[in-house]
């Protein structure tokens, strides 16, 4: 496929510092980029980002057509496939580019936080309890398949609808579709671009966990950075909450599978010339372009369902077992985002505001106050950004900002980021003793594979407290609240 | 190499990647399926209970390889079915017949979502054929 990349190692000394967190190669650093690289880091999360390919892949992502301003990095970026896991690409429309590498397999694969009206403490009696039902009640596993079957009319509703069909079901209520990102249907859905085989594989997996890396955890809220916001999140110290961790299933890798095969020969019809086959893209405005985009957006709306459908399975899980238990223990929703997407936005390019396809692989939407897309009572405050941490280790509660807005197209990081290889972490790790370790410290866990537990082992993660503070410190995403573990269920 | 199996994992930080060496494309292609059953970490079987015939196509034979290892984790996916046996057929640059023979009832202890494009070899050897593939988990 055309041009390959010239391969030599990107070194520290490369880099031209343009801030304190940010870090760029110029446009000239490699003949194919048609746009800088910045990558958001501290000395030592750069360091980290050079012992593997991810900076290389974020170079190659920088020779997207049409691409605006630059290819960013955020601070937990990490080898991916194609783009780097903690990658944002905007390309200027209706001329640049969508691909479906650069959204990914697991099509909106997001998180979603709630808030229950229970402390930690009013519920640690019967935690175990509780986290055996939200592993019974949430099925998890490889392929695993759930409770709902799909005949092709509701499943084209789910496809349309998103979250909000699932309020037809009486599995939603109306704060949960107000506080998910897109309020839980993503627009431009056409389920006439998506194919029978990806039907198939999604019909019954509405209100699934998975493997890998999804998760349910149940925290607690440990400190409080921003006391306003926080309240305005319905977030208080002590407080248990709920985060989930999941996307669309086998429905978008379905999906992302098909476009990335087909667009093996569209990039040629186009004449467009890449450094890797993963990127391959097509004009946002083609036929070919309009067809992914409206799949990718029928995959996405899978993902919003689906966790909605989750968030109930967890609200029935807590009534099972705190009834009559505990005073009151409602769950409401934060927030739901996506951290897998190419969406269609409004940004600020050079005093002109322009309409933008922002791919965000593996990076969050941080849009800051005032912004479009916010539910009305939060529109002065911001979006809510939610960071998980790896197993075991702290997650946080961010808010977007001016400053994402201005430098990043309103996106912030979305995880701790890896460092280590599967391969690595069960080697170094057992999964029985990880569970006993996390049991001695308080946590809770109902985990299917073992193996599959050691490979999400902390330690082979960077630390998030690290990574959330880069992200501060360059103005791209305000701390908020931070949430530490009491029970973990994974596949 | 390792084994019987002829794969061998190449280090990646967040998916698995690995290299499959076999003495034609026939049989390149039947051991990459093999090696992705053994990432996901399911049993061989004997019984052959299930038997699967797929035809593929792609537009050179990179797309192809990608094209046929996704075949596998749709149809495992779909039907919760695994395979270990795989037979191709008749393969050329752009299309392969093969059959696939398996269990019912899968049981991965690992997830693979996709194959990728990414980093995507396929190299003619002096005795053979070798591929590398990441996959997505």
């Amino acid at each position: 496929m055309g041009k390959q990349s010239p391969s030599r190692t990107i070194v520290k000394s490369d880099f031209f510092r343009v801030a304190e967190q940010i870090w760029e190669l110029p446009r000239d650093f490699r003949e194919d980029m048609r746009a800088p690289a910045r990558l958001y880091a501290d000395e030592a999360l750069l360091e980290a980002a050079l012992t593997d390919n991810s900076v290389e892949q974020l170079v190659n992502t920088s020779t997207l057509p049409g691409i605006v301003k630059y290819a960013i990095a955020m601070p937990d970026i990490h080898q991916g496939y194609g783009f780097p896991i903690g990658g944002v690409v905007a390309t200027r429309l209706p001329e640049g580019i969508i691909s479906p590498g650069g959204v990914g397999y697991d099509i909106n694969c997001g998180v979603r936080l709630l808030a229950s009206e229970a402390t930690v403490e009013e519920i640690s009696a019967f935690l175990g309890e509780l986290a055996s039902a939200l592993y019974r009640n949430c099925p998890s596993g490889v392929g695993v398949h759930g409770e709902i079957k799909l005949q092709d009319a509701e499943l084209d509703k789910v496809l349309v609808e998103g979250a909000r069909w699932a309020r037809h079901r009486g599995l939603a209520r109306n704060e949960d579709l107000e506080h998910t990102e897109e309020f839980g249907a993503m627009p431009g859905a056409d389920p006439e671009h998506v194919s029978h085989k990806a039907r198939e594989r999604g019909r019954s997996q509405v209100g699934t966990l998975g493997a890998g890396n999804h998760f349910i955890e149940v925290d607690a809220v440990t400190a409080v950075y921003d006391e306003a916001v926080a309240e305005r999140l319905g977030l208080l110290p002590g407080q248990a909450v709920v985060q989930i961790h999941c996307g669309s299933r086998g429905f978008g890798h379905q999906v992302c599978e098909e476009y990335v095969a087909r667009f093996q020969k569209t990039v040629h019809d186009y004449g467009i010339e890449l450094p890797d086959r993963e990127l391959v893209c097509a004009p946002f405005e083609s036929e070919e372009g309009q067809q992914y985009f409206h799949a990718m957006a029928c995959a996405a709306n899978f993902a919003f369902a689906n966790r909605q459908v989750l968030a109930h399975h967890i609200r029935r899980s807590f009534e099972q077992v705190l009834a009559g238990k505990v005073r009151a223990f409602d769950l409401h929703q934060v927030y739901d985002i996506a951290h897998n997407m190419a969406k269609i936005e409004e940004h600020e390019v050079g005093g002109t505001r322009i309409q933008l396809c922002v791919h965000r692989k593996g990076a969050t939407r941080a849009f800051g106050p005032g912004s479009p897309g916010l539910p009305d009572d939060l529109r002065d405050v911001g979006q809510p950004v939610l960071i998980p941490g790896s197993m075991g280790t702290a997650s946080y509660v961010l808010i977007g900002t001016r400053g994402s807005m201005e430098q990043t197209f309103g996106s912030t990081c979305h995880g701790a980021g890896r460092v280590w290889s599967r391969a690595r972490a069960r080697k170094a790790v057992r999964g029985e003793e990880l569970r006993q370790e996390l049991k001695d410290r308080g946590i809770v866990v109902r985990a299917g594979s073992m193996p599959g537990l050691a490979e999400e082992a902390p330690q082979a993660y960077k630390d998030v407290s690290r990574v959330v503070d880069v992200v501060e410190r360059a103005g791209i995403g305000k701390k908020v609240a931070r949430l530490e573990p009491i029970a973990v269920v994974k596949g | 190499m390792s084994g019987e199996l002829h794969f061998r994992e190449v280090e990646h930080t967040a998916d698995r990647a690995f290299t499959v060496r076999g003495r034609d494309l026939a049989e390149l292609f039947a051991l990459a399926a093999q090696a992705l059953r053994a990432i996901q970490g399911q049993p061989t079987d004997t019984l052959h209970a299930v038997r699967r015939e797929v035809e593929i196509s792609g537009v050179d034979r990179e797309t192809l390889l990608v094209n046929w290892l996704n075949e596998i984790l749709y149809l495992q996916d779909v039907h919760q079915e695994s395979y270990s046996g795989f037979e191709v057929m008749a393969i050329s640059d752009t299309l392969l017949r093969a059959s696939l023979r398996g269990a019912p009832n899968a049981s991965s202890r690992r997830t693979i979502k996709a194959v990728t494009f990414h980093g995507l070899k396929i190299e003619r050897l002096s005795d053979g054929w070798e591929a590398t593939i990441v996959v997505d988990v």
